[in-house]
């Protein structure tokens, strides 16, 4: 009799998955309440994906904070009207994006950054850091090049393990699109990821 | 990694991975968490507006509806109450008489009492 295949890599947890929904909700309910500490817990809950997702929109870190800080301060400001029967999650999602985008469009930030000419080859052998650092480097200089949308659904998909749905609705666009924005996303990222291990071995 | 010709409804373990090593804040996550809160009650302060600029957004509108009904409703009103306009032969049968010689022919004014009796003639 043929054994099961065994199940596939489980993506990283994140926030979306492992925060209980219902937490949220209670910690949701606090803050409206005027719990300072509760809007805390969502904060630190939330803060690491938050980051990252205005990362991959603004590329640069300092402006990436300075959006997923607005977008937490604007959350506060709107908890009122967010809707308690659907996950917390996206809902935060959505402003943090929005806030970061609004961001980009104000100062006009580049699109990419620019790749540290060091890293990008002719120096001395890197160590194990240094190739790890080089391959931040080029994939953020790939998600750089890429629409926004495109790096934006990519990341919230194989980073922060959203469904497609959900991101269909943080970043208000069908599902089907999501689909393919993430394909066209992975089919460049991929591409550098296996080039870079080819040139690593 | 897998194939990067196919639709995959799963999230990709290594891309993701790889990913969120490029994205991931290198700084002190609690630092952040701080500076976000050092701007709660500011926040929260920007978010309450006195109920006097609330009923004030509210009026501006009212006002502007209100004057605009009332515009329409007097441009509605002179259309459907003003009477239809009399044609000058329909004008000219009702005082057809005696007086109306006087009334068309008279280089002067007429007298109130030709008008007068050129409406009775017409009773």
């Amino acid at each position: 009799m043929p054994t099961e295949a065994p199940p596939p890599p489980q993506p990283p947890a994140s926030p979306a998955r492992k925060g209980s929904s219902d937490e949220d909700k209670g910690l949701v309910a606090k803050t409206l309440a005027g719990d300072r500490d509760a809007f805390g817990t969502l904060v630190e809950r939330y803060a690491a994906q938050a980051r990252r997702v205005a990362r991959a929109v603004l590329g640069d870190p300092d402006d990436a904070d300075d959006a997923a800080q607005d977008g937490f301060l604007s959350a506060l400001v709107k908890l009122v009207q967010y809707d308690t029967r659907r996950p917390f999650g996206p809902w935060l999602m959505r402003i943090v994006a929005n806030a970061a985008t609004d961001r980009r469009r104000r100062r006009n930030v580049r699109q990419a950054e620019p790749l540290d000419p060091a890293l990008v080859g002719g120096g001395p052998r890197p160590d194990a850091a240094a190739i790890r650092s080089e391959l931040g480097a080029r994939l953020r200089a790939a998600l750089g090049e890429l629409p926004e949308r495109r790096r934006m659904a990519v990341v919230l998909f194989d980073v922060e393990g959203y469904s497609h749905a959900e991101i269909a609705g943080i970043l208000g666009i069908p599902e089907g699109t999501v689909r393919s924005e993430v394909f066209h996303a992975r089919r460049r990222l991929r591409t550098l990821l296996a080039d870079w291990k080819e040139q690593a071995r | 990694m897998k194939d990067s010709q196919a639709f995959d409804h799963r999230p990709d373990p290594e891309l993701g991975a790889a990913l969120r090593a490029a994205l991931d804040p290198k700084d002190d996550h609690k630092a952040f968490v701080a500076r976000v809160m050092a701007q709660y009650e500011r926040a929260l302060d920007r978010a309450t507006v006195p109920t006097i600029d609330v009923l004030a957004s509210w009026f501006r509108p009212g006002i502007a509806a209100a004057a605009a009904a009332l515009i329409a409703g007097l441009l509605l009103g002179r259309t459907v109450l003003a009477p239809a306009p009399a044609s000058i032969d329909a004008a000219m049968a009702l005082i057809d008489g005696p007086g109306l010689a006087a009334l068309v022919t008279a280089s002067d004014p007429p007298d109130a009492s030709v008008v007068f009796a050129s409406l009775v003639d017409q009773r």
